[in-house]
């Protein structure tokens, strides 16, 4: 394992809101072409993580950080580097479905290249690819200029997913992308992480023990006790923290005992 | 089992079952209140306003609250009460504002001509037939003058609108404090405001543009809030989207918010417009009159809608107060171009495909 190349690194990675600290001493390593997945209960700040490893989590407010993400061995945080273009190298697709609403399907696709000033890559080939990715193109191919909102929740959630994937980024992040949608859809998305996993490095944040195990190589389990931090319990290969957790806590959450 | 459709039945809204017991008792219940009303107006002699607030109004009450005992038991009371209040006020309302309509269509109809629209007033005097002159001159000088304050206001007023949304700024609580407060600002202050610091002060004698900057501040508030309302109505999740995608907040800001908030962002501009197009005095103390026709607003006094209906008004003659009806007229029929075709041009543009598809 260790001799594995780690394309992301989150290395002691703290978190306030306001006064309150609600993440304590995080690292963990992503490796290349793998599936990571961050489980744990309600409140654990979890989806704080994954936020802090494309510096969404800087939007909110009141938020405060210290420690370093270290992408392709650049730290992201280094005063130099300029939030926007981690986010074009790192996407991120949301928990709830958040298509643009004033553009059509095929608009939706190329709108991070137009949003980054790339417009010289958009083609009818990479609407295409993009959609191909995300397993969405055979319903979408004959309605591309219908407004995205005319899709279903699990299609909308789809085309966020193609609409990252035209980035062609190296690391997908997603905040429980599942939360929303019917199994049908979870199935489709899955597959599709699974497919993706050959050319990027995905995280995914998720309530689901079973599509932690259908989909992640590595799992780490997140946990806050009342009013305190969160921080990871267990860390490790899927099928070890699932079958032979070490720490009795995941044992017990991985188990449905409580959470 | 059958599953081809069938056509709708009557009977498909089953919660509209109504017996014919129970019609008969709503009808009654209406018509009674309504026939004693006319009967203390017309016989009684009493007046209709009193009569209608006194007589309908409780006797409506009391019929539909009696009517809901009847059919819903208790909980139809307030329920009856409720309806017929709402309905009663909001009857109210619509006479009210249809009456000032009409009290203006009704005096300024007679006003209206092609040559009242066209031609400009500089051989009327006060009692100068209706035939000759117009308001053509004051068109111009409305449309110059406010779209010269609008053309100043949209650009400070949406980007105050984007800076109290869009920034972390730290002054924006009292930049809403302050636009409160200029918001409360009466309106001939910002006339007198512009007249003491410019034209007393010699800077330049009663000009169009004057009268522009005095209705900056008028407008100004009512843009930059708006604005501000509809931008924060965009949901957070939009923003994210764009960023999320490595946009820099420029270009999130015009290609995804803006664009989802751009019918209230026109709604705030023509709420501007309309807060200013009427204003008089903030005019007569800058741009004063004329009774030509003038295209400069930098120089020369210049006639507006308000002030033409001011003049004529004030002046009390029959023919000039039939003027000035005309004026206001064509005033609201100004605003209603004016606003229906803003409307149209920024209506949400269609991403649908020409042909229409079949319905699921």
């Amino acid at each position: 394992m260790n001799t594995e190349k780690f394309q992301l690194e989150a290395k002691d990675i703290n978190v306030w809101f306001g006064q309150r600290q609600v993440l304590k001493d995080v690292s963990l390593q992503f490796p290349s072409n793998r599936v990571t997945a961050l489980i744990g209960p309600s409140g654990c700040g979890k989806s704080t993580f994954i936020r802090t490893l494309n510096r969404m989590h800087e939007l909110i407010p009141s938020a405060g950080l210290a420690g370093s993400v270290f992408l392709d061995g650049q730290d992201i945080y280094e005063e130099a580097v300029d939030p926007s273009t981690v986010r074009l190298k790192v996407g991120m697709v949301f928990q709830k479905p958040n298509p643009f609403p004033t553009m059509s399907i095929k608009e939706n696709v190329i709108s991070g290249l137009k949003l980054s000033g790339r417009k010289k890559e958009i083609s009818d080939d990479l609407v295409e690819n993009s959609l191909k990715r995300a397993s969405m193109w055979t319903e979408s191919k004959d309605r591309l200029d219908e407004p995205a909102l005319s899709l279903s929740g699990g299609q909308q959630q789809r085309l966020c997913i193609a609409r990252s994937l035209a980035m062609n980024p190296e690391v997908l992040l997603m905040d429980e992308p599942c939360s929303a949608l019917d199994p049908g859809s979870t199935r489709r998305i899955e597959e599709t992480i699974l497919e993706l996993k050959e050319s990027m490095t995905i995280v995914i944040v998720t309530h689901n023990m079973q599509q932690a195990q259908r989909v992640a190589d590595r799992t780490a389990f997140f946990l806050a006790d009342d009013n305190q931090p969160g921080y990871v319990v267990e860390f490790g290969d899927t099928e070890q923290v699932f079958g032979m957790p070490v720490d009795p806590r995941t044992n017990d959450y991985v188990n449905g005992h409580f959470g | 089992m059958n599953l081809e459709p069938v056509a709708r039945p009557k009977s498909a809204e089953p919660w509209k079952k109504t017996t014919a017991n129970a019609r008969n008792l709503q009808i009654v219940a209406s018509l009674v209140p309504s026939a004693v009303t006319a009967a203390a107006w017309l016989l009684g002699g009493m007046d209709l306003i009193v009569s209608i607030l006194f007589v309908l109004l409780p006797l409506q009450l009391l019929a539909m609250g009696l009517v809901g005992l009847i059919l819903k038991g208790k909980r139809g009371v307030p329920d009856a009460a409720l309806v017929v209040m709402t309905f009663f006020f909001g009857t109210f309302v619509m006479v009210l504002l249809l009456s000032v309509l009409w009290s203006v269509v009704d005096a300024g109809f007679s006003a209206l001509s092609p040559q009242f629209i066209f031609q400009n007033n500089v051989y009327v005097t006060p009692t100068t037939g209706l035939e000759i002159g117009g308001v053509g001159h004051a068109i111009i000088g409305t449309l110059l003058v406010v779209g010269l304050s609008t053309v100043i206001t949209v650009p400070l007023g949406v980007a105050t609108g984007v800076y109290l949304t869009e920034t972390r700024g730290k002054s924006r609580g009292l930049i809403r404090v302050l636009l409160q407060a200029i918001a409360g600002l009466p309106s001939i202050v910002a006339g007198l405001f512009v007249y003491s610091m410019l034209i007393v002060t010699g800077v330049s004698a009663f000009a169009g543009w004057l009268g522009s900057l005095a209705l900056v501040p008028l407008m100004l508030p009512t843009v930059a809030r708006v604005t501000e309302e509809s931008l924060r109505l965009v949901p957070q999740e939009l923003r994210n989207g764009a960023l999320g995608l490595g946009a820099p907040s420029w270009r999130a800001f015009l290609m995804v918010t803006l664009p989802a908030a751009k019918s209230g962002v026109v709604t705030a501009i023509l709420l501007g417009v309309a807060r200013v197009i009427g204003e008089t005095a903030p005019l007569i103390t800058t741009t004063f009159a004329a009774a030509n026709t003038s295209l400069n607003i930098l120089q020369g006094g210049l006639a507006t809608m308000p002030t033409y209906i001011y003049n004529y008004i004030s002046l009390g003659f029959d023919t000039s107060i039939a003027r000035a009806w005309g004026a206001a007229l064509v005033l609201l029929i100004l605003v209603g171009i004016l606003f229906g075709s803003a409307r149209y041009i920024s209506r949400p543009k269609s991403l649908k495909p020409k042909k229409k598809k079949e319905k699921r």
